[in-house]
């Protein structure tokens, strides 16, 4: 506040001027002719009395003038400021608005409203400064990045929209909205492109380069007040297991929990139990409930922070790790590595966060595989029936299975088969000229490591019969042509079937880096295709082979999209979901990222200060309304002049 | 104003005017009853042997009604409030040439003479016949409203002597004034008129601000004959301003019931012509009083 505009608030004192003046005015009578003047008699000394405050309309318009005109030298005190584009001669304007949807938006800091609520604003005041023929399109920063609303001129609908979008507890990932951002205005004809950036800044990765450094299209951080750190804690997960619930809590930088509680509520909300928290970023609680037998619903963390959303989670009841089941020859192959089979030890070269369970044999109940993520075969001699039938189980339920052809499996005894992954047997004969992968044919993942598997001196590989060929989806080939990795679906689940042993002694394959590339994308695929119980916000999940997916979240229905692995979904919010997989039923839990607990501001570049883009006008200038109040108080108050002027007689 | 006073006169004419008085003559009027004091050759006997009622009969005279119009000119009458439709002398003056031209057309003799008023307005002589409606219309037309009763205490005197020089037995005395700031006993005077066989009525005309003190709040007033001004609160004078008024009118009232004359009280915003029909029905009651055959 200046100096000038204080001297003009203290103007409104004199407010009571137009009162003392009331006070004191003394009717001036105007003299005017009359012949019985002798008649009338002179009133008594009332008629020279200060006078009362007769008019009160006039002194309150006249209080109002003067306050309105303290006002107006006040102005730029009560300017409203908000977001408007800057535009160049006029022309039309391609904007692309960035609104930031993740949890670290909703901390509400220096007010009542949250970050997203003043991000949401922002947004709406400056489709309210669009024009007629300017490009608009929403994109949203949570992760992953989405398009609420391709490039539209239609300002009726980006409006609709920005009001549709609503608060998640996703992680952030501005540098991929940007870029979203970036090829959604690369199209249009407007030459005047801008990206308008709705965010804290807050995406976990403070010491990353300063965002918008590297876009083409010119960036305008609009909201900069929204970027500051704020202390946060989540509940990441509470599991049970008993009488026992364990609960893990993490906290951003800056962010303690000590003092605080964890209190385990049912789900009327009254506490079973409670347990308070160490100092530190990341806490493990243990809560113990009076029996084994209530039902705990949620864990919550007592205190507020800077997001309350992520203070309480649900209570799932705890299972062992998810595991990846090996089958391999132990005898014969402990005997060259001196240890574990090479794909058991390859699998933990990966630190995969699975244990890895070494099998004899893959079981003839799918029950058995409960709680597996995968199954890798390594030559296995065929299946028997009963194997078959758990193996189209594990499958149809969602299992993944790598399966290593070998001799083994060509050679496969009398009722063995490979099916269901391969209908008809498998030969082993010799490679020929073909010694390793073609490059040039790796697809997906193996595409960046198949140079690692050019030849693989084997003399020898599985040949898959050609009526199995039209099922698969080779991935990798032999330099002749034959696939050297393929993939096919079985049910819901896949099977990854590589065309040679993991044994050395059949070829360099499981020494080259490459073939870790190749497991870890098979475990990657496990992962995604395995129930999982627990899983971040914003991570897909996917349910493929599924035909029918029914989501119920935390906040309602949940919209399922089919893409190329199938059905799947993406939890926004922290909290159960209820899903029904073609008549079956599941919940998963969805927790919190945690680096979206670090609410410490990324740099934004320079440049990314709006000039020439954008301004905080005060385009609600009050001191137009003022100066119009003003004439028509003046206006009023000659009316009331008029009209209450003594008629002239 | 000549105009104005023949359409006036002209309403009046359809009225109950009838000018010539009742008494000897030679042309019958009418009976009425008997009252002690009539005259017995008047008797109707042929009515005392049918009826055993004394009855007298009545007979148009023959002889004319001399009519005087005494107007105020004084400052006071050139008074007119905002929304009045014209000064008082304004008013009174062309009252009075409708009362001229009603007496003429009638075959009265009608004077003329002021209260105040321009040194040069002099007073009409009593005449009848067209010139002088011409005469009188002339005179009200010419006069300047002037004269302050503060200054010049004998003017009602003077007026009143040359009416009462000027009129005789049997004439009608008209006075068109605001009795506003005459001087003391006015109306004493006046109402001498009212003796020796004259009718006398006198018509007090105001501006309706004078009758109603439409004044709110605190104003200032100024006379405009003498130099009294007063500032008063109008609400709280109301009043008694009326009060006061009521009395100067009382007083007038008073003094001229006590010799015959009548007095009545109209407006600036009156019509005019019910303002004269007025007046002549009022002169035809005081004639009937006072000067009963």
């Amino acid at each position: 506040m200046t100096f000038l505009t204080t001297l003009a608030l203290l103007a409104t004192v004199l407010v009571i001027a137009p009162y003392i003046a009331h006070r004191l005015r003394r009717r001036t009578a105007q003299e005017q002719p009359f012949p019985p003047t002798r008649l009338v008699q002179p009133a008594p000394p009332t008629a020279r009395r200060r006078s009362r405050l007769e008019d009160r309309a006039l002194f309150a318009t006249r209080a109002a003038a003067v306050s309105l005109l303290a006002l107006l030298g006040a102005t730029p005190l009560v300017r409203c400021s908000r977001l408007a584009l800057q535009r160049s001669g006029g022309a039309s304007v391609a904007m692309a608005i960035v609104l930031d949807d993740s949890m670290s938006m909703r901390a509400r800091t220096g007010g009542a409203s949250s970050r997203f609520e003043r991000a949401r604003k922002g947004a709406r005041e400056l489709l309210a400064s669009a024009q007629e023929g300017d490009a608009v399109a929403v994109v949203l920063a949570g992760e992953p990045p989405r398009v609420a609303l391709a490039a539209t001129t239609d300002l009726a609908v980006a409006r609709n929209t920005v009001e549709t979008i609503a608060e998640s507890d996703r992680a952030t990932d501005l540098d991929g909205a940007l870029v979203l951002a970036g090829d959604l205005l690369s199209s249009l004809p407007q030459t005047d492109r801008r990206i308008v950036m709705l965010s804290d800044l807050a995406d976990g990765r403070p010491d990353a380069p300063p965002l918008g450094d590297t876009s083409g299209t010119p960036v305008w951080n609009a909201l900069p007040e929204l970027a500051a750190p704020a202390p946060d804690c989540a509940v990441m997960r509470a599991d049970r297991g008993g009488a026992r619930v364990r609960v893990k809590i993490a906290c951003g930088p800056g962010a303690t929990a000590a003092g605080r509680t964890v209190v385990i509520e049912d789900a009327r909300g009254n506490a079973l139990g409670s347990g308070s928290t160490q100092a530190g970023s990341i806490a493990d609680v243990a809560v113990l409930l009076p029996s084994e037998h209530v039902v705990a619903t949620r864990a919550r963390l007592s205190g507020s922070d800077a997001v309350a959303s992520d203070d309480v989670t649900p209570v799932v009841t705890e299972v062992g790790r998810a595991a990846i089941a090996v089958v391999a020859d132990t005898e014969e192959e402990s005997v060259v590595t001196g240890g574990a089979p090479i794909a058991e030890q390859a699998l933990w070269a990966l630190k995969l966060d699975v244990d890895i369970h070494p099998i004899p044999a893959f079981p003839d109940r799918a029950e058995d595989l409960a709680g597996t993520l995968g199954v890798l075969l390594d030559d296995p001699p065929g299946f028997t029936p009963e194997q078959r039938r758990a193996l189209a189980a594990y499958c149809g339920g969602g299992g993944v299975v790598l399966i290593a052809l070998g001799p083994h499996a060509a050679a496969a005894p009398l009722g063995a088969s490979l099916e269901p992954i391969l209908g008809r047997p498998v030969a082993w004969s010799e490679a020929g000229r073909a010694t390793g992968a073609d490059p040039a044919s790796a697809m997906g993942e193996l595409a960046e490591s198949a140079g690692g598997l050019l030849d693989l001196g084997a003399s020898h590989r599985a040949v898959i019969a050609p009526d199995d060929l039209g099922a698969l989806e080779p991935f990798l080939r032999w330099t002749d042509g034959a696939p050297m990795v393929a993939r096919r679906r079985v049910g819901r689940g896949v099977a990854w079937i590589v065309t040679l042993p993991v044994s050395i002694d059949a070829s360099d394959m499981a020494l080259r880096p490459g073939f870790l590339a190749l497991l870890g994308a098979w475990a990657r695929d496990a992962g995604q295709g395995a129930v999982a119980l627990r899983g971040e916000v914003g991570a897909s999940w996917t349910f493929a082979g599924a035909r029918n997916v029914d989501v119920q979240g935390p906040s309602g229905p949940v919209s399922t999209t089919r893409g190329e692995e199938g059905l799947r979904f993406v939890p926004p919010l922290i909290g159960s979901y209820h899903i029904v997989v073609d008549g079956q039923v599941e919940t998963r839990v969805a927790s919190p990222v945690v680096r979206e607990l670090d609410l410490r501001p990324r740099r934004a570049a320079s440049k990314t200060v709006g000039a020439g883009i954008g301004e905080r006008r005060a385009s609600v200038d009050m001191s137009g309304y003022v100066a119009f109040g003003l004439l028509a108080l003046m206006a009023f108050e000659m009316a009331l002049r008029l009209s209450s002027r003594p008629k002239e007689v | 104003m000549r105009l104005r006073a023949r359409e006036v006169a002209e309403g009046v004419f359809a009225g109950a005017h009838r000018s010539a008085r009742r008494g000897t003559g030679v042309e019958f009027g009418g009976f009425r009853p008997y009252v002690p004091g009539d005259d017995l050759r008047w008797l109707d006997r042929r009515s005392l042997l049918r009826h055993d009622r004394l009855v007298v009969r009545q007979f148009e005279t023959e002889t004319d009604r001399a009519i005087s119009l005494l107007v105020d000119a004084t400052a006071s009458m050139a008074f007119r409030s905002a929304g009045a439709r014209g000064a008082k002398l304004a008013f009174v003056s062309v009252v009075a040439a409708a009362l001229a031209r009603v007496a003429l057309a009638s075959g009265d003799p009608v004077g003329l003479s002021f209260i105040g008023g321009d040194r040069h307005n002099g007073p009409v002589a009593r005449a009848g016949g067209r010139e002088q409606f011409e005469r009188i219309v002339g005179a009200l037309e010419a006069v300047w409203p002037g004269g302050d009763a503060d200054v010049d205490r004998d003017m009602v005197k003077r007026a009143v002597q040359w009416v009462s020089r000027a009129t005789r037995r049997g004439a009608i005395v008209i006075m068109l004034s605001d009795l506003i700031d005459l001087p003391p006993h006015s109306q004493d005077r006046v109402a001498e008129l009212a003796s020796s066989g004259r009718a006398c009525a006198v018509v007090q005309a105001l501006d309706p601000a004078e009758a109603e003190f439409p004044y709110r709040g605190t104003v200032r007033l100024r006379a405009l004959e003498g130099k009294a001004v007063v500032e008063t609160d109008g609400d709280v004078t109301r009043s008694r301003y009326l009060a006061a008024l009521s009395a100067l009118t009382g007083v007038w009232q008073n003094a001229l019931m006590a010799r015959g004359g009548r007095l009545l009280r109209v407006t600036t915003a009156d019509d005019p012509v019910r303002v004269v029909r007025g007046i002549v029905e009022a002169l035809a009651h005081s004639s009937m009083l006072a000067k009963r055959p």
